[in-house]
C-alpha cells in the first residue's frame, strides 16, 4: 500500500512542451479508439456480441439516404447549440442555457408563427419566423447575462435555472394550458398548435418530415460566418482577448461588461435559432416531448469534442448526430437504444481525458530527485 | 384543508425531500471544498438502478442502499480524477458524467433476462419507532413514522454542518475551496481534501438514487428521478452551501411537488407546471439578489475557488 502511495507521489504533472500536428492526430485517434474501446467493453460484457454492434454505430448513420438526411437533420441544431456554447466558452463564460435557449426560440418561433405569417410568402414568413426565434433565446441569455456583468452572479448556476423554469413554462404552454400554442381540436390528447404551410421550412432533398430542410445549410453558414467573424473583426478579437486574459483585456480598456452581455445574447440567438429550426423545419408545432431531448446539453458535448473550434463543430456534429441516430439500429440486435447515451458520455469523458494529455505530460521522478528538488526551491 | 391532508402532505414532503436533502448536502460537501459536480443527476440515476438490482438481487433494502452508495462513489471518483487530478473543466466532465449517467442507466435497467423494469419491489426498510409511538396523534406520523434514512438524513445533516463550521478538518476544507493557494502553503492537501469531499458528494448522490428506487417508489423507471439531482444542485445554491438551510428548503420544495396533487384535489388553480418551477425560480432570485449585494454575497455566496481548478505554480 505505502508502495502505491509512493508511486502515484512520485508522478509529476508537467506542461507538455510542444505540440506537432502528428502529435495532436494521434491524440485524436488514441481518444477515439479507447472511447470505442470502452463502449465495445460494456456491450460486451452485458452479454453482446461488440464488434457488429460498434460497426452499426458506425456505419447506421450513414448507409442510406434516409439515414443520411436524419443525420443531417439531427445535426442541424447539434450544431447550432455548439455554437452557442463554443463562443461563450471561448471567452470563459460558462453558459450551459443552451437547453431553455432552445425552447424559447421554439416557443417564440411558433408563436409568431401562429400569430401572424399565414398567407405570407414563404421566404418573409421563414426569416421573420427564425429572427423571433433567435430573439427568443437571446432575450432569455440575456436574464443570466445581465446578472453577471453587472453583478459577476455565477453564470453555471443562473443559466442552468433558466433551463429549467424555460422547460416547465414550455410545458405549461401546450400541456397544462388552453392558450395560443395548444392544438385545440384535439382536446383529449394535448399536442402543439400546427404553425402555417408558410412558415414551413423549404425543402432541399427529399419529401416530408423526413426531408432535409434548409435549416441544415443555415447552420453551416452560420458556423462559417461565426468562425469568419471571430477570427477577423476587432469585436472578434476581444472576445479572444478576453478569453486569454480578462484582467489584460480591462487594462487594455476594452469594456468587458458589454462584451459578456453581447457574446451570451448572440449565444443564446444561436440557441434560439435551432429551437425555431425544429419547430418550422421537422416538427411543425410547439411538441414539448419531442424538444425536451437534451439538444442543448449535446451541444455541448459537440463543442467540446470540436475543441471550441467553431469549423470543426460542423463535422463533430454529424458525427455526434450519426452516432445519436444509430440506436434504433442497434435495437435490431436487442440492444437498448440508450446505450448510443452512454457512448456519448464515454467519448466525452475520453476526449476531456484527451485534453490533459494535449496540455501536460506525466513524469515519474525518483524520490530522492523530489527531495533535491524540494531543497533548491 | 383539513388536518390530515396537512398531516399527509407534511410527511409526504419529508420523504420526497429526503432525497433533495442527501443529494444537496454532498454537493455541498463537494462545493465547500471547491469542485462543483453536475453529475448529480446521472449519479442519482446509476443509484437509483444499481440500488434496485442490489435490494432485488438479495432480497435486502440495505445491500441495495450500500450498492447505490458505492456506485455513487465509482461515478464521483472519475470526476475526481479528471477535476482534480487532470484539472480539466469541471463544467465538461460533471456534464460528461450525467450524459454517461443517464445513458448507462437506462441501458442497465433494460438488459438481463428478467430486466429491472419488470421486477417487483423489495422489501421496505421498516419503520424505525414502535407502534405506540407512531400511532400517536400528529407527531406520531410527522416526526417518529419515517423509515431510518429520514433520520440518518438528519444525522448527515448535523454532522455536515459541525464538521464544516465547528472542526478544524473543516475549517481546512473550506479553506481548500476559498482559497487553495493558502491551505496549501499551510499544509493542508488540496487534492487529498477535494478528492474526499467529492467521493463523499458521490455517495450520498448514490444513497439519494437508492432511496429512490428501493425504498420511496420501489421499482426502476428510466429517467424517473424527475430532475432530482438538478433541484439539488439548485439547493446549494439556493441554501448558500449551509447543510442545515438545505435541509429545511429540500422539504419545502420536495413539498411543493407533492402539493401537485394536493392543489388538484382541492381545485386550487395554480398549474403544476408552476409548482415544479419553482426551485428553480427561487434559487435563480436568490443568486441575483445575493450577488447583487457585496454583504450578502460575502457571507453566502459561493466559495471562492469553486470550480477552480488548482496547480501549484512553482513545481
Amino acid at each position: 500500500m505505502s508502495g502505491v502511495v509512493a508511486w502515484v507521489r512520485s508522478i509529476r504533472i508537467e506542461p507538455r512542451p510542444r505540440q506537432s500536428a502528428l502529435f495532436k492526430l494521434l491524440l485524436l485517434l488514441g481518444v477515439l479508439s479507447a472511447a470505442f474501446v470502452a463502449g465495445g467493453l460494456l456491450l460486451a460484457v452485458s452479454g453482446f456480441d461488440a464488434v457488429p454492434a460498434m460497426r452499426l454505430m458506425i456505419t447506421s448513420g450513414v448507409d442510406s439516404e434516409l439515414a443520411v438526411r436524419s443525420t443531417l437533420i439531427l445535426a442541424t441544431p447539434l450544431i447550432l447549440t455548439a455554437l452557442a456554447a463554443a463562443i461563450s466558452f471561448k471567452m470563459v463564460i460558462w453558459n450551459i442555457g443552451a437547453e431553455g435557449h432552445l425552447y424559447l426560440g421554439a416557443i417564440g418561433a411558433s408563436g409568431i408563427a401562429i400569430l401572424f405569417v399565414d398567407g405570407w410568402p414563404t421566404w418573409i414568413a421563414v426569416s421573420v419566423v427564425l429572427i423571433s426565434g433567435a430573439l427568443g433565446g437571446g432575450l432569455l441569455a440575456l436574464l443570466a447575462a445581465v446578472p453577471r456583468a453587472l453583478f459577476g452572479t455565477d453564470e453555471v448556476t443562473s443559466t442552468l435555472m433558466l433551463n429549467f423554469i424555460a422547460l416547465f413554462f414550455m410545458n405549461y404552454l401546450v400541456l397544462g394550458s388552453r392558450g395560443l400554442w395548444r392544438d385545440l381540436e384535439r382536446p383529449n390528447f394535448p399536442t402543439g398548435e400546427p404553425i402555417p404551410e408558410a412558415a414551413e421550412l423549404p425543402l432541399l432533398w427529399g419529401s416530408g418530415r423526413r426531408g432535409l430542410h434548409i435549416g441544415f445549410l443555415i447552420a453551416a453558414v452560420v458556423a462559417l460566418a461565426l468562425w469568419a467573424v471571430i477570427r477577423s473583426t476587432p469585436w472578434g478579437f476581444e472576445l479572444r482577448a478576453i478569453g486569454d486574459s480578462r484582467r489584460a483585456a480591462l487594462y487594455a480598456g476594452m469594456n468587458v461588461k458589454r462584451k459578456i452581455i453581447s457574446v451570451l445574447f448572440i449565444s443564446g440567438a444561436l440557441a434560439g435559432l435551432a429551437g425555431a429550426i425544429e419547430v418550422t423545419g421537422v416538427l411543425r408545432a410547439l411538441e414539448p416531448g419531442a424538444l425536451a431531448i437534451g439538444l442543448g446539453y449535446t451541444g455541448i458535448v459537440v463543442a467540446a469534442l470540436a475543441r471550441l473550434n467553431l469549423l470543426a463543430i460542423v463535422p463533430v456534429g454529424i458525427v455526434v448526430a450519426s452516432i445519436t441516430n444509430s440506436g434504433q439500429s442497434l435495437q435490431t440486435l436487442g440492444i437498448p437504444n440508450s446505450v448510443v447515451v452512454a457512448f456519448q458520455g464515454i467519448l466525452l469523458l475520453a476526449a476531456a481525458a484527451g485534453q490533459f494529455f494535449a496540455i501536460y505530460q506525466l513524469r515519474v521522478v525518483d524520490r530522492s530527485a523530489v527531495a533535491l528538488e524540494g531543497t533548491s526551491a | 384543508m383539513n388536518d390530515t391532508v396537512l398531516i399527509l402532505s407534511t410527511v409526504a414532503a419529508i420523504a420526497s425531500g429526503t432525497t433533495l436533502v442527501l443529494v444537496s448536502v454532498g454537493e455541498i460537501l463537494a462545493e465547500r471544498a471547491g469542485v462543483m459536480n453536475l453529475s448529480l443527476e446521472g449519479m442519482v440515476l446509476m443509484g437509483a438502478v444499481t440500488g434496485f438490482w442490489g435490494a432485488s438481487a438479495t432480497d435486502n433494502p440495505w445491500i441495495g442502499l450500500v450498492v447505490a452508495m458505492i456506485v455513487g462513489v465509482a461515478v464521483s471518483f472519475v470526476h475526481a480524477v479528471l477535476a482534480v487530478s487532470f484539472r480539466v473543466n469541471q463544467i465538461v466532465s460533471g456534464l460528461a458524467l450525467f450524459i454517461l449517467g443517464t445513458g448507462l442507466s437506462a441501458y442497465i435497467g433494460e438488459i438481463g433476462d428478467t430486466p429491472l423494469i419488470r421486477r417487483p419491489p423489495p422489501r421496505d426498510l421498516g419503520s424505525v419507532f414502535p407502534e405506540a409511538i407512531t400511532d400517536l396523534p400528529v407527531v406520531g406520523p410527522v416526526l417518529f413514522g419515517h423509515d431510518a434514512l429520514v433520520y440518518i438524513s438528519w444525522l448527515l445533516v448535523a454532522g455536515a454542518s459541525f464538521y464544516l463550521f465547528r472542526t478544524r478538518r473543516g475549517l481546512a476544507a473550506r479553506a481548500v475551496g476559498e482559497d487553495p493557494a493558502t491551505a496549501d502553503a499551510a499544509g493542508v492537501s488540496v487534492a487529498l481534501t477535494r478528492y474526499v469531499h467529492v467521493l463523499a458528494g458521490g455517495a450520498l448522490a448514490g444513497l439519494a438514487g437508492g432511496y429512490l428506487s428501493v425504498v420511496l417508489i420501489g421499482a426502476w423507471q428510466q429517467g424517473f428521478s424527475g430532475g432530482l439531482g438538478w433541484i439539488a444542485f439548485a439547493m446549494v445554491a439556493f441554501s448558500g452551501w449551509r447543510p442545515w438551510r438545505a435541509l429545511f428548503a429540500s422539504y419545502i420544495f420536495g413539498g411543493l411537488s407533492s402539493l401537485g396533487l394536493t392543489f388538484q384535489l382541492l381545485d386550487v388553480p395554480i398549474p403544476s407546471d408552476f409548482l415544479l418551477m419553482m426551485p428553480f425560480v427561487f434559487t435563480f432570485l436568490a443568486l441575483v439578489l445575493i450577488t447583487s449585494n457585496p454583504r450578502l454575497s460575502r457571507k453566502l455566496g459561493a466559495p471562492a475557488a469553486l470550480s477552480i481548478p488548482f496547480r501549484r505554480e512553482s513545481r
